[in-house]
């Protein structure tokens, strides 16, 4: 790596007002997993001047439930939030997708304030060394067009950014599907709300925004949540097509349902279509099937990535057959 | 304490140290000052039940710390972007990969690798010498420190656990099959102490 400063926060203040100083040439480090490697192959034009480590900045690695909300400091390690008894009981699409993410070492580094930010993993913006400078760092066009486009949206491009890049984090769909909320150095922001397609960035936060932390309600009595993920291989790697759902039924019957897909599209994608059908139905292999359907019946795939629309369907009806 | 790899010199009378903490002792009672600031990369950590004190640049991983700088080699180098597990020493208890860490991030941790579970004559050595859990053996270090931190956390682990923990470790010779029996056995000899 290229050298920079470093600067150890000891504050969330402190670490915003060196982000202001710095302005775009500082990043923020936390568990570094997205960072390092992003540093390591220099696929950015722009090397960081200076790393803001937020590791150093206490009172921001909890875990704790208040009055049926659960909040969670943005630097609780993944693993942590995977085992966490409070978690796996009452929000399990949370702890299912925290202990699916990447390979247990990565889990016990990266943290979920991390998870959200993380950057696209799409081959041509990850290049090393800029080889190809993409829409999505300010370049002149989307080489997975044209390219090989087997891991990128099956859900069309983003209209602002004309980029094809999926998003690839595992907690983000089972935060929006548990209707999270998250808090940030400014404001506080629906989980719904916070991804975004911009240059350089994934979600809205502004430049000298930090994230602080995740809060999650407590989802009602009668409702289940879960999360699925199809990945080539169990571990270490990102997903092809995810899914998390918070469906809650009465007397065996879907009465509310919430369905997030994720890495099929360039932002976690709602599977608004899906909630509509199954709600009203029983638990039960044809209908989830046809909320899978239902989810993907806007696809519009590429070339590459015609297989993802399967497995996007199918994954929604596990994810509903999972809450049942 | 080791030898640090670091001189300071006392901005009164430019004397020479080798421990930052040596330095600080004489600003404070030859010259009757507070104390003096540490200077900037400057870690404090301790590896194997040795504490280091050594100044760090920024983009030193830890990796290149341990291996290149102090020439503990068992955390070897192989992916480089955190996909492998070959790097892998445990930080405070948690198996963390070494290449995806920056050192001068460790200050006031304490790093354990292959070597120290070595001397400690851990019963994973020989259940992983007995089990032939290694062909060319490059990955066997990053295995072997997952592998001890699963075992800390937990004593008396299942098989599928054991495959879940060491999950991320990629091996391309293949040996997967034996690190469970391995691994296994060596909780089995740990509980029977």
């Amino acid at each position: 790596m290229k050298k920079f400063s470093h600067v150890n926060a000891l504050t969330i203040d402190e670490a915003v007002s060196i982000l202001r100083r710095y302005g775009d040439r500082a990043s923020l480090i936390a568990g570094g997993t997205d960072l390092l490697g992003k540093m390591k192959d220099r696929i950015l034009s722009r090397y960081p001047e200076a790393l803001v480590n937020l590791k150093t900045i206490p009172g921001l690695d909890f875990i704790k439930e208040e009055n049926r909300i659960l909040e969670i400091g943005a630097l609780t390690r993944l693993e942590d939030i995977a085992i966490d008894q409070t978690v796996r009981g009452g929000y399990a699409a949370l702890a299912q997708a925290a202990n699916r993410t990447a390979s247990p070492h990565l889990r016990e580094m990266g943290t979920i304030g991390g998870n959200i930010c993380q950057d696209i993993r799409c081959w041509y913006y990850r290049h090393p060394n800029n080889r190809f400078p993409c829409l999505r760092k300010g370049g002149g066009r989307c080489y997975a067009i044209e390219g090989d486009n087997r891991y990128h949206s099956i859900f069309g491009g983003s209209v602002e950014e004309g980029c094809y890049a999926v998003h690839p984090s595992d907690t983000a769909p089972a935060l929006i599907a548990l209707d999270a909320e998250i808090r940030t150095s400014k404001r506080t922001i629906k989980a719904g709300d916070f991804f975004q397609v911009e240059v350089t960035k994934t979600t809205v936060l502004d430049e000298d925004e930090i994230v602080t932390k995740i809060l999650v309600p407590r989802p009602p009595e009668n409702a289940k949540s879960g999360f699925v993920k199809f990945a080539l291989r169990k571990t270490i790697d990102f997903p092809i097509v995810n899914c998390a759902a918070l469906i809650s039924s009465s007397e065996g019957k879907v009465s509310a349902a919430r369905i997030c897909l994720n890495a099929g599209y360039v932002k976690p994608y709602r599977a608004s279509r899906a909630e509509e059908v199954i709600v009203g139905k029983t638990f039960n292999e044809a209908d989830a099937e046809a909320a899978g359907s239902a989810a993907v019946s806007e696809a519009k795939p590429l070339p590459h990535n015609g297989y993802m629309v399967q497995i996007a369907k199918t994954m929604v009806k596990r994810a509903i057959l999972a809450c049942g | 304490m080791k030898e640090a790899m670091s001189k300071f010199l006392c901005p009164y009378c430019s004397t020479t140290f080798g421990v930052f903490e040596e330095l600080k002792a004489h600003a404070i009672s030859d010259h009757k000052t507070e104390s003096v600031p540490a200077p900037e990369g400057l870690i404090r950590l301790t590896v194997n039940r040795e504490v280091h004190e050594i100044q760090v640049e920024p983009q030193w991983t830890l990796n290149y710390l341990i291996h290149d700088r102090l020439g503990l080699t068992s955390p070897k180098m192989f992916c480089d972007r955190g996909a492998c597990g070959s790097c892998t020493v445990i930080l405070d208890g948690r198996p963390i990969l070494s290449c995806m860490t920056l050192a001068i991030e460790c200050d006031g941790t304490t790093i354990e690798t292959a070597e120290g579970i070595a001397k400690s004559n851990h019963p994973l050595l020989d259940s992983y010498v007995k089990h032939h859990t290694m062909q060319c053996g490059y990955c066997t270090p990053g295995f072997i420190t997952t592998s001890k931190a699963f075992l800390d956390r937990n004593p008396n682990p299942t098989e599928e656990e054991i495959r879940e923990a060491l999950s991320g470790n990629l091996c391309r010779c293949g040996t997967y099959p034996q690190h469970p029996k391995a691994v296994l056995e060596a909780a089995k000899n740990l509980r029977e102490g």
